[in-house]
């Protein structure tokens, strides 16, 4: 006997569905639901108009350092008994900073799920703030950004950050801030944001089987005791781009891999483009048949992996590549990486390679959004870009209704690779004088 | 089945896995799992084989690892770069992961692709050697040179790992040696020896197949018979060195390096119990009241208490081996201005303090509730289900019994866990690896 020699044709697909979503307004807050019926899991999550974008020059990280010091206690119990009763649940805090939003989320048993947001209220409506405690949280978080920022990329991050955003205030410093703005953070920054931003109601978005879940309790544990009204959203920054490419070396001495990262600005979230656009990133960088995977990986073995996409908030937005490459290969990738996305920006897509694009993206809607936490954070999109509860159906159907014109008249738009600011973190003793071919190159501050 | 209410207010769990299990085996052995679940329109199908590192003769480390780089390079009906495009390119996620124990792929697509699945799988089980060159071997062995950059060499703390385990098992060990194996012995790699490695492990009578989500388990069976029917048992498929170790160990092992790292950080280790038995159930429990949470006694008591440990960075977790005892990994990274030295016995002590200090009934419940949350976050997936199921299936002969690991971890009295403490955290059988910050040597 032999094998299949020929592909088997699909089945009949069933329709796609996004779960069924429930609102309610109550308590001064909205609860946004989706119904996930058999979910033994239930996530919930806390969206607060509280981003990083709020932070004063200088402190960047005051919402990080906010973040890391909900659960040292509240004004009802200390940490240690937070912690047990929270965990005694099944259930951890976590809270995270974003550019838009900060969200505190927490994950349970359905049955034990308004317990634990009740808890996670009572941190981030009344949390004890003790001056000495923030301090030490202050300087744990330096300590520990300064661990991160010994692994090659966060350098790089920010390099690439300062040069693309350099005139735009908080948005040319890195969402977490870094070590030195974290270490003037102050406890009275700590306490300022948290009394202007975290005190409003917000939105708790809820994942899991509602059949077994009490939204109108989950609303009151969420909101009870807050007050104000909704803040009013900030325009777009804009795409400026410079007048021409540029190198920048971040040293790394001794380094065995250049990290790179070479990006340019591109419009907010908001953009009529954003399908067509990210179905241009995803033919050259996106999948693992992407251009730049197949080219720098599959046949040039300089990488374990390669990216490329556009990373939109609501406020900005960038193309950035993003690989570890072998220190000896570092301007041959470079240059085979230019080259690629010079291709892709003239010639634009393939129908074969749109094809792959589109039905992956409109796939992954469903293979990658099963448990209540992915769920929750579709909600929470939603919210933070102002998108009706069907979007996610109509996202689907343009992905699969894009066309080469469209596809390829967006990377054609939005793709410049003139001017592009390339971010290489590697072995300068090494690296340097290969570097020359590329423009311009400026030495890092970082 | 085991019945236990873990908290005034937590369900009780009778089974970890309320969804439905059928089985079937082909005449070639290949075993066939199937659970239905028709809540979302998607579908995982994963293999799991039962060859690893383990597996691996000295001088050929890090084969098992290349080789299943080597599985999406093409077979004999899929062309070189088909097999990523048919599985993307139709919606699908996939991935594949090799460790000491065994190598598993896997795909979760839109359930009308099943059949794209299995053909895929089919065939590279099947028909992988005709299609193996020279060149794909070259290529993939310098991503894999790149993996080993990116992920050990060029990462603080990242070949700690890679460090333990031989402090840990000794020389002739199947685990001895990590995954990702040497350099030097992965530049020795040949087409021949890889080609034979397939025909020897990559075998129906060497995997099970585990297909979850949108399907009926009758057409599974059908369709697996369709494609992976014709595919030849091999014979005698030699097994891996025996790895029973006379345990505990009874002498200490220690390492300190010197390197770029930022902060010192201490790792002890102890060689436990086989993941699946009942002591190793007793320290998962023990290894979630040690470090798991902000609850945790390391925590509790280095992070909050004495402030000489890095709250983001302590911790305790078992890696989940099967063919021999397996490790418990105790961590910790002094705060800015504390000594190794103090850090290392403020570690100590709290390892000991689960010999000496019972385990209370507020500790041992907040330990259960976080391993029963953990539990339904990693079967709250197709694809978390179908490797369940494929890892019961493959090391204990029985999907059905990856329902009683979760009643099983909430069985675990404090008496258990105090009795697995003395038989495990001696201070004779204890590793630690040592990192200064400095040059490296």
């Amino acid at each position: 006997m032999s094998l299949i020699t020929t592909r088997p044709e699909p089945g009949a697909a069933r329709p796609y569905a996004f779960p069924q979503v429930r609102r309610i307004s109550a308590h001064g807050g909205t609860v946004i639901a989706a119904h996930l019926p058999g979910q033994i899991l239930a996530s919930a999550v806390l969206l607060l108009d509280a981003g990083a974008s709020r932070e004063t020059g200088g402190r960047e990280g005051t919402a990080t350092v906010l973040a890391k010091s909900l659960e040292e206690g509240t004004k009802q119990r200390d940490s240690a008994a937070y912690a047990l009763a929270l965990e005694g649940l099944g259930a951890e805090l976590s809270p995270s900073v974003d550019w838009d939003a900060f969200r505190v989320g927490v994950s349970a048993p359905g049955p034990l799920l308004a317990g634990a947001v009740r808890l996670a209220a009572e941190a981030t409506r009344t949390p004890k703030l003790d001056p000495a405690d923030v301090t030490r949280v202050r300087d744990d978080e330096v300590t520990a950004l300064r661990m991160d920022w010994a692994q090659p990329g966060p350098r790089a991050d920010a390099t690439l950050r300062a040069d693309l955003f350099g005139a735009d205030g908080r948005y040319s410093r890195p969402l977490h801030g870094d070590p030195t703005s974290v270490a003037a953070v102050t406890v009275e920054d700590v306490l300022a944001f948290h009394e202007s931003w975290m005190l409003r109601p917000g939105v708790l978005l809820v994942a899991g089987d509602l059949d077994a879940l009490d939204l109108g309790a989950l609303a009151e544990a969420a909101f009870a005791g807050t007050s104000g009204e909704l803040l009013e959203p900030s325009g777009p920054l804009g795409v400026v781009l410079p007048p021409a490419r540029r190198t920048i070396l971040v040293d790394r001495p001794g380094s065995v891999q250049s990290t790179l990262r070479l990006g340019h600005r591109a419009p907010e979230r908001a953009t009529p483009d954003y399908v067509p656009m990210t179905l241009a990133a995803t033919v050259l960088g996106g999948a693992f048949t992407s251009r730049l995977n197949h080219l720098i990986r599959e046949v040039k073995g300089y990488t374990y992996g390669i990216r490329g996409s556009y990373a939109m908030s609501r406020r900005s937005g960038r193309f950035e590549v993003a690989a570890g490459v072998q220190t000896a290969v570092t301007a041959p990738a470079i240059r085979d990486t230019l080259g690629e996305i010079e291709r892709t920006q003239a010639e634009g897509v393939t129908e074969a390679e749109l094809e792959v694009a589109r039905s992956w993206r409109a796939g992954q809607l469903s293979v990658e959004m099963q448990t209540p936490g992915a769920i929750a954070g579709a909600l929470a999109t939603l919210v933070v870009h102002g998108l009706p509860d069907d979007y996610y159906e109509t996202l689907r159907r343009e992905y699969l209704e894009a066309t080469v014109e469209t596809v390829s008249e967006a990377a054609s738009k939005h793709l410049a690779v003139e001017k592009l600011t390339l971010v290489v973190e590697g072995d300068g003793a090494a690296i340097r004088t290969d570097l020359a071919e590329f423009g311009e190159l400026i030495d890092a501050d970082v | 089945m085991i019945a236990r209410v873990t908290s005034p207010t937590a369900p009780v769990a009778t089974t970890g896995y309320p969804w439905p299990i059928e089985t079937a085996q082909l005449t070639n052995g290949l075993r066939v799992v199937v659970s239905e679940d028709r809540t979302a329109p998607v579908v995982c199908v994963n293999l799991w084989y039962d060859v690893g590192s383990r597996h691996e003769p000295p001088g050929q480390t890090g084969f098992a690892h290349l080789f299943e780089h080597l599985m999406f390079e093409g077979s004999q009906h899929v062309k070189k770069t088909e097999h990523m495009k048919l599985v993307q390119g139709n919606g699908g996620s996939l991935n594949a992961t090799t460790n000491p124990d065994r190598t598993n792929y896997f795909e979760t697509m839109p359930s009308e692709h099943l059949e794209l699945a299995l053909w895929l799988e089919a065939d590279r089980m099947g028909g992988l050697v005709p299609a193996l060159t020279q060149e794909t071997l070259d290529n993939q062995r310098e991503v894999v040179k790149n993996e080993r950059r990116q992920r050990y060499d060029n990462v603080p703390y990242g070949d700690a790992w890679l460090r333990l385990l031989p402090l840990l098992y000794p020389q002739g060990h199947p685990y001895h040696h990590a995954t990702i194996g040497s350099m030097e012995d992965l530049n020795a790699a040949g087409l021949d020896t890889f080609k034979a490695f397939h025909q020897q492990y990559y075998a129906p009578n060497n995997a099970v197949l585990t297909v979850v989500g949108d399907v009926r388990a009758a057409e599974v069976f059908a369709l697996a018979e369709k494609y992976f029917g014709p595919i030849a048992t091999v014979p005698d498929i030699p097994p891996a060195p025996d790895g029973s170790l006379p345990d505990p160990a009874t002498e200490e092992a220690r390492e300190t390096i010197t390197a770029k790292v930022p902060a010192p950080r201490v790792y002890l280790s102890y060689r436990t119990y086989p993941f699946g038995t009942a002591g190793y159930d007793a320290v998962t429990v023990l290894a979630t009241i040690l470090g798991n949470g902000r609850g945790s006694r390391l925590y509790q008591r280095l992070a909050d208490g004495s402030r000489i440990a890095q709250p983001d960075y302590i911790g305790s977790y078992g890696v989940d081996l099967a063919h021999a005892p397996a490790p418990l990994i105790i961590t910790a990274t002094a705060k800015d201005g504390v000594d190794v030295v103090t850090l290392e016995a403020g570690l100590a002590e709290v390892v000991q303090s689960l010999v000496d200090e019972p385990v209370t009934t507020e500790e041992l419940d907040r330990a259960k509730a976080l391993l029963t949350t953990a539990w339904w976050r990693g079967v709250s997936t197709v694809g978390g289900r179908a490797d369940l199921l494929g890892r019961y299936a493959t090391q204990f002969g029985d999907p059905s019994t990856a329902a009683d690991r979760l009643p099983r971890w909430l069985a675990v009295t404090s008496e258990e866990v105090t009795e697995a403490a003395r038989q495990v955290l001696r201070p004779e059988s204890r590793v630690t690896l040592t990192y200064l910050p400095g040059e490296s040597a």
